[in-house]
C-alpha cells in the first residue's frame, strides 16, 4: 500500500516532468528586459548584518550616480536607470538568492558585490543569466580564477595591494615587516601576496605572518607575538574593528614602530575604537576614498547634501561602477549583456576617480591605483600617490 | 612568559565573572542559562548608554565614575536577567529541560538583535576609556587599568563568596542546590531566592560587560555569543555549580587559551577552547573542584 | 498486531498514548494524516504557477532546508537530544562531496559513498564522547562541536579556508544535466521526499520505539534493557546521514561551500524549525522547515529584525504552546478516568470478547 503509493507518486513526478516543461522553463528569467522604460542595474550589497554600513555608502554613491545621469536624460534616448538593491548580508545562500532575484526582477548589469565570499555564488548565476558584473569592492583573487567573461573588478586586487605595500615599504626604508591578517578570504590574498613578494624581492624581511580571530576584544598574544619579534613596521590586513583594537593594545604595551593597514581598515571608526591619539602616523594602503581625491570636494559635498551623513569607503567606487555601467550601455547601443559585455572590454581612459580606466585581459584594473595614506589628526589623508 | 600568565589571568577574570552567573544558575535550578552572556553584552551596552547620556567627561576616566557606571550597570543587567527568568524560565519551571534550553537559545537570540534593533549593528565605541600607564612587572608589562579592573574582578568574587557563605540568602541559595523540596519545606521562599540568584549572577555579567567596555573600548551586539561559551567552559572546568570552582575555571582557561594561541596560533584559539571544554566533559565532567553528583552529568 | 496507522506519530500499543484526539484545530492539523501528501502536491505544483529563477532557487533552498530539519527531528524530536551544532553535519557532507568533486573532477554523484562515509564517521565522532552527557551539556557540546567544524573548515588549506571551494560541478545523472533550476528543484523534491519518509518509516519502527523511550526516560529505557548508548548513536548517525546529503545537494546547489554557511544561526534556525513544527511530528517539522526558510526572504526588507522575531517566536512557543506542538500526551500521566483511545479501545475490546467468549 505504502510502496503504491510511492510508485504512483514517482509515475506522476516523471510524468509532469517530461510533458509540462517547455512551458515551465522558458519562465526563467529573462535578463534583458523590455525596449523601453526603465533599465535596471542591480546591486547585491550587505544591508543586514555586520556589513550593513558599508553596503549603506556603497548604495549612496550608486545612487548618486544614478540621479545625475537621470538628470541629463537617462541613456540610450531617454531611459531612466533604475536601481536594484537586493540584500546579500555578506552571506553566500543570502547573496545567492538576492542575485536571483535580481535576475528575475530583471537586471542589465550588477554593480554589486562586497564581501568576496558572499560574491562567489553570484558570479554563476549572472554569467548563466548573461549579465555583466561590474563588482567596485570585492577583490578576492578567487574572483578573477574563475575568468569568467561577464566578471569586471575596479578594485584594486589583493595582488595589486600587496604590490603597493611592498613599494611604499621599501621607499620607507622598513628593513621587517610582521604581516597579520584576520583569517578571511580577503585578508589571506593580501597578506599571502605581500610574503610572496617580499620574498622574492629580498629587500624587505618578513619578520611574522600570522593570523587572528575577527570578533574578539582580546589580542594580547598576537601582541606578544610581535613584540617579541620587533619588526620595523606592522601590516594589519583585515578590518578596522579589530585592526582599532590591535593597535590600542600594541601601543599599550609599548609597541614604537610603524603600523600599516590595508583598506577593509580604512574607516573613520578605526582611529575611534584605537583611541586617543594612538592611529595618528598610521599608514594605509588604499584604492581611494573620497577625501584623498583630488578635485572630489564637491562631489563630497553633494553627497553630505543629498544624504545627510558623510561617504564612506566604497562609496566613490560604487559611484564609478555605475558610470561605467552606463557608458558601457551608451556605447553598446543595446541592453544585451554580451554587446554591454564586450563594450566594456574596449573601454580605454574612461575617467574613473582611481584614474583612467583600461581593462587588463583578466577584467581587473590595469592600474590598481592604490595610494598610501597616513592618518592625521584623526583622519585619513593623502600620504604618498605612489605612481 | 610572565607576559602570557599576567594576559592569561587578565581575560581569566572576565571568564571568571561570567562563569559565576551560569555556576549559579546552574546549581540552584539545574538550568543551563544559555542567554547569560548575553547579559554581559547588556551590561557593556547599558554603560555605553549611561557614559553617552553624561557626555563631556575627560578622556582619562576616573575611578568614580567607572564605579557610578559600574553600579548602574549592574543594577539594571540583574533587572533584566530577573526579567529573563519571569518571562521565559519561570513558566518553565515543570517543563521537560529541551523545552527549558530552546527558551534560553530563544532568549539569547532575543537580547542580541534586540539590542541590534535598537543599537544599531555597529560596533560602538565607548566614550570613556580607561588610560593608564603601563609598568614593568616581574618581566611581565603591566597597565594600571588592567590592575584596576582585576582588582575589582577579585572584590566582587570574593565578595559573593562571603555572601554565599555567610548571609541567609546565601545559605538558603545553597539549600535549594542541594535539594530544592527539602528548602521549600523547611520556609525558604524558593521563588525569591531564584530570582535573586538570577539577580546578582546578570549583574556580575553585566559588570564583566562595563569593564570589558572600557578596557577594550569596542562593543557589539555579537560579543556575549562567543564569550557565553568560553564562561561556560571555564564553569565546567572549576566544576559547575560550585563558586569557587567558577573562578578558579576562568582564571584557568584564561591561561590555557593563552598558551593555546601561542602554540597553535591565533585563529584556532576557539578550536582549542572547546576542544578543552570536550575534553574536560569526557573525562572529568565534575570538574576539577566540583562534588560527586549523584545523578549521572 | 502493531495498529499503526500512515502518519501516526505514536504506536498505541506501548506508552506513550494518545489520549483522544487532539483538541485544538491546530494541534490537528499539525498531526493530519494527510498533511504530508498536501505539502507535497503543493510543492510538485509549484513551478507550473511561478518557475522564476528566484523562485526555483529559493523553493530548492527550502527543500533542503526540510532535510535538514528532518535529520535534526529524529536526533532532537524523536530521541530528544538537544543538538545545537547540527549544521556541522551538513558542513562535513557540503565539503566532503565539494573537494572530491573537484579534486578528482567527478560528477557529485559518485562522491556519495564518500560522504555517508565521512559523515557517519563525523557522527561518531561527535556522539561518542557526548552522549553520556545530560542534555544541557550535551546541548553547549555539540555547539562546540559546530563552531570547531565551522572553525577548522575556516583555517584549512585542504577546505580552501575562508573562501572555502567554488566551482563545484553541478549534479549529473546519467547525462542528464540536472542544473536547470526547474530540473534540479524536482530532484531535490524527489531526494528530500524520499528521505522525509523514510525518517518517518525510522520513527514507525522498533528503533523509533526505543528512541522515543530513551527521550521519556533514559533511566527507565536502560532498565527495560535499551542499550541507549547505542541507540543515541544511531540517532545521531542517522541525523548526520541526512544532514550530509542536505549538504550535498547544498554544495550543487550554490557550486561554492564556504564557512560562513555554516555558523551557528543555521544551526538555530533548523531547531528553530523543528521546534515550530512540533518536534517528533515529522509532518509539523516540514511546514515548519518550509516556513522558516522562506519567511526571511518574504521579509528581506526587514533585515535583522526577522532574526529578533524568531527568538520573541521561539520564546513564545515554548512558553504558550509547548503542548500544542509537542506531542502533549507524552507527559499526561495516565488517567485511568479517560475514556480509553480508540486502538486501546479496539483492543480492550477485542479482549473483552475473548473473555466472553470463555
Amino acid at each position: 500500500m505504502k510502496l503504491r503509493r510511492i510508485m504512483v507518486a514517482a509515475v506522476a513526478l516523471a510524468a509532469l516532468t517530461t510533458s509540462g516543461c517547455s512551458g515551465i522553463l522558458s519562465g526563467g528569467g529573462s535578463g534583458g528586459g523590455s525596449d523601453k522604460g526603465p533599465i535596471t542595474l542591480a546591486a547585491v550589497i550587505p544591508t543586514s548584518g555586520s556589513s550593513a554600513p558599508t553596503g549603506t555608502y556603497m548604495e549612496n554613491g550608486m545612487k548618486m550616480a544614478i540621479d545625475e545621469i537621470n538628470a541629463k536624460g537617462g541613456v540610450l534616448d531617454g531611459r531612466k536607470l533604475k536601481l536594484d538593491v537586493e540584500d546579500g548580508a555578506c552571506d553566500p545562500t543570502q547573496a545567492a538568492a538576492a542575485a536571483n532575484k535580481a535576475v528575475s526582477n530583471g537586471a542589465v548589469v550588477s554593480v554589486g558585490g562586497y564581501c568576496s565570499g558572499a560574491t562567489l555564488p553570484t558570479l554563476p548565476i549572472f554569467n548563466s543569466a548573461g549579465i555583466p558584473m561590474i563588482i567596485p569592492a570585492a577583490n578576492s583573487e578567487d574572483l578573477v580564477t574563475q575568468k569568467l567573461p561577464n566578471v569586471f573588478l575596479i578594485n584594486g586586487t589583493g595582488v595589486q595591494q600587496a604590490a603597493a605595500a611592498l613599494k611604499f615599504m621599501k621607499k620607507d626604508g622598513v628593513a621587517s615587516v610582521a604581516l597579520v591578517d584576520d583569517n578571511t578570504s580577503y585578508s589571506k590574498d593580501i597578506t599571502a601576496e605581500t610574503k610572496k613578494d617580499a620574498e622574492a624581492d629580498g629587500s624587505v624581511k618578513v619578520a611574522l605572518a600570522t593570523s587572528v580571530t575577527a570578533g574578539e576584544s582580546d589580542y594580547s598574544s598576537v601582541v606578544n607575538q610581535i613584540m617579541s619579534v620587533k619588526p620595523d613596521m606592522l601590516y594589519w590586513t583585515g578590518y578596522y574593528q579589530e585592526g582599532g583594537l590591535i593597535i590600542n593594545q600594541l601601543k599599550a604595551a609599548g609597541y614604537t614602530g610603524k603600523i600599516m593597514v590595508a583598506d577593509g581598515s580604512v574607516d573613520p571608526s578605526l582611529v575611534k575604537i584605537a583611541g586617543g591619539t594612538n592611529a595618528d602616523g598610521v599608514f594605509a594602503t588604499m584604492t581611494q576614498t573620497p577625501d584623498t581625491i583630488k578635485g572630489a570636494e564637491s562631489w563630497i559635498a553633494d553627497y553630505k547634501k543629498k544624504f545627510g551623513s558623510d561617504p564612506g569607503p566604497y562609496s566613490t567606487q560604487s559611484y564609478d561602477a555605475v558610470k561605467l555601467a552606463a557608458h558601457a550601455i551608451t556605447e553598446a547601443k543595446s541592453t544585451k549583456g554580451a554587446d554591454i559585455t564586450k563594450a566594456l572590454e574596449a573601454v580605454d581612459g574612461f575617467k574613473l576617480f582611481s584614474g583612467p580606466l583600461k581593462f587588463t585581459p583578466e577584467h581587473t584594473l590595469s592600474n590598481g591605483g592604490f595610494q598610501i595614506l597616513v592618518v592625521k589628526d584623526g583622519k585619513f589623508v593623502l600620504q604618498d600617490a605612489l605612481s | 612568559m610572565t607576559q602570557l600568565i599576567w594576559n592569561g589571568l587578565f581575560v581569566g577574570s572576565f571568564y571568571a565573572l561570567i562563569a559565576l552567573g551560569y555556576s549559579m544558575v546552574y546549581g540552584i535550578i539545574k538550568l543551563l542559562n544559555f542567554a547569560h552572556g548575553d547579559i554581559y553584552m547588556l551590561g557593556a551596552f547599558i554603560g555605553f548608554t549611561v557614559l553617552s547620556s553624561f557626555g563631556g567627561i575627560t578622556a582619562s576616566m576616573s575611578i568614580i565614575s567607572l564605579l557610578f557606571v559600574l553600579i548602574i550597570s549592574m543594577l539594571l543587567s540583574g533587572a533584566a536577567g530577573v526579567a529573563i527568568e519571569r518571562i521565559a524560565y519561570r513558566p518553565l519551571r515543570n517543563s521537560p529541560r529541551l523545552a527549558v534550553l530552546i527558551t534560553a537559545v530563544g532568549a539569547s537570540f532575543t537580547l542580541e538583535y534586540g539590542v541590534s534593533a535598537i543599537a544599531g549593528p555597529n560596533p560602538r565605541v565607548f566614550p570613556v576609556r580607561l588610560g593608564g600607564n603601563s609598568f614593568d612587572f616581574l618581566g611581565a608589562r603591566l597597565s594600571v587599568p588592567q590592575v584596576i579592573l582585576m582588582a575589582i574582578a577579585v572584590v566582587l568574587m570574593l565578595g559573593l563568596n562571603m555572601y554565599v557563605q555567610r548571609t541567609s540568602r546565601g545559605r538558603a541559595m545553597r539549600a535549594i542546590a542541594l535539594d530544592p523540596k527539602g528548602a521549600l519545606l523547611m520556609g525558604i521562599n524558593v521563588n525569591a531566592v531564584i530570582t535573586w540568584t538570577f539577580f546578582i549572577g546578570s549583574a556580575l555579567a553585566g559588570a564583566a560587560g562595563v569593564m570589558a567596555g572600557a578596557y577594550y573600548g569596542k562593543i557589539d551586539f555579537l560579543m556575549g555569543f562567543i564569550i557565553g561559551l568560553k564562561a561556560f567552559t571555564a564553569a565546567v572546568i572549576g566544576g559547575i555549580g560550585n563558586i569557587k570552582g567558577a573562578m578558579l575555571g576562568g582564571l584557568l582557561l584564561g591561561l590555557l587559551e593563552a598558551f593555546g594561541s601561542q602554540v597553535f596560533g591565533g585563529q584556532w584559539r576557539d578550536v582549542f577552547t572547546f576542544a578543552v571544554l570536550i575534553l574536560f566533559l569526557t573525562l572529568k565532567p565534575t570538574g576539577l573542584l566540583g562534588e560527586r553528583v549523584t545523578e549521572r552529568v | 498486531m502493531s495498529g499503526a496507522k500512515l502518519g501516526e506519530n505514536t504506536d498505541a500499543t506501548m506508552a506513550p498514548r494518545r489520549i483522544g484526539q487532539p483538541q485544538s484545530r491546530i494541534s490537528q492539523f499539525f498531526e493530519s494524516r494527510q498533511l504530508g501528501w498536501v505539502a507535497l502536491g503543493i510543492a510538485l505544483i509549484m513551478p507550473f504557477i511561478i518557475a522564476t529563477n528566484y523562485a526555483m532557487n529559493i523553493m530548492t533552498t527550502a527543500a533542503i532546508f526540510v532535510l535538514l530539519a528532518s535529520g535534526l527531528n529524529i536526533v532532537v524530536g524523536y530521541c530528544g537530544l538537544l543538538d545545537l551544532g547540527y549544521i556541522a553535519f551538513m558542513a562535513v557532507g557540503a565539503y566532503t562531496s565539494g573537494i572530491i568533486a573537484k579534486a578528482f573532477d567527478l560528477p557529485l554523484i559518485f562522491t556519495i559513498p564518500a560522504v555517508l562515509v565521512m559523515t557517519i564517521l563525523a557522527g561518531l565522532i561527535i556522539g561518542a564522547p557526548t552522549l553520556r552527557l545530560r542534555s544541557d551539556y550535551l546541548a553547549i557540546v555539540t555547539l562546540g562541536f559546530g563552531e570547531i567544524i565551522r572553525l577548522t573548515a575556516n583555517n584549512l588549506s585542504i577546505t580552501g579556508g575562508s573562501s572555502g571551494i567554488f566551482g563545484i560541478p553541478g549534479l549529473e545523472l546519467f547525462g542528464i544535466d540536472l542544473q536547470q533550476p526547474v530540473i534540479f528543484y524536482y530532484f531535490c523534491i524527489l531526494v528530500v521526499s524520499l528521505f522525509v519518509l523514510a525518517s518517518g518509516r525510522l520513527g514507525k519502527s522498533r528503533l523509533g520505539r526505543a528512541w522515543r523511550f530513551v527521550r521519556e526516560d533514559e533511566d527507565a529505557a536502560e532498565a527495560m534493557g535499551i542499550h541507549t548508548y547505542k541507540v543515541k548513536l544511531l540517532a545521531y548517525i542517522f541525523g548526520a546521514v541526512w544532514g550530509g546529503i542536505g549538504g550535498v545537494l547544498f554544495a550543487a546547489h550554490l557550486s561554492a561551500v564556504s564557512p560562513q554557511s555554516f555558523v551557528f544561526l543555521q544551526s538555530a534556525l533548523v531547531l528553530m524549525a523543528v521546534v515550530l513544527g512540533g518536534m517528533g511530528n515529522m509532518r509539523g517539522v516540514v511546514v515548519g522547515a518550509v516556513i522558516i526558510s522562506l519567511l526571511p526572504e518574504f521579509l528581506r526588507d526587514l533585515g535583522n529584525y526577522r532574526y529578533l522575531a524568531f527568538g520573541i517566536l521561539l520564546v513564545a512557543v515554548m512558553v504558550f504552546r509547548p503542548q500544542g506542538f509537542w506531542p502533549a500526551r507524552a507527559w499526561e500521566p495516565e488517567r485511568p478516568s479517560d475514556p480509553p483511545p480508540e486502538p486501546v479501545a479496539a483492543a480492550g475490546r477485542a479482549a473483552k470478547t475473548k473473555r466472553k467468549a470463555r
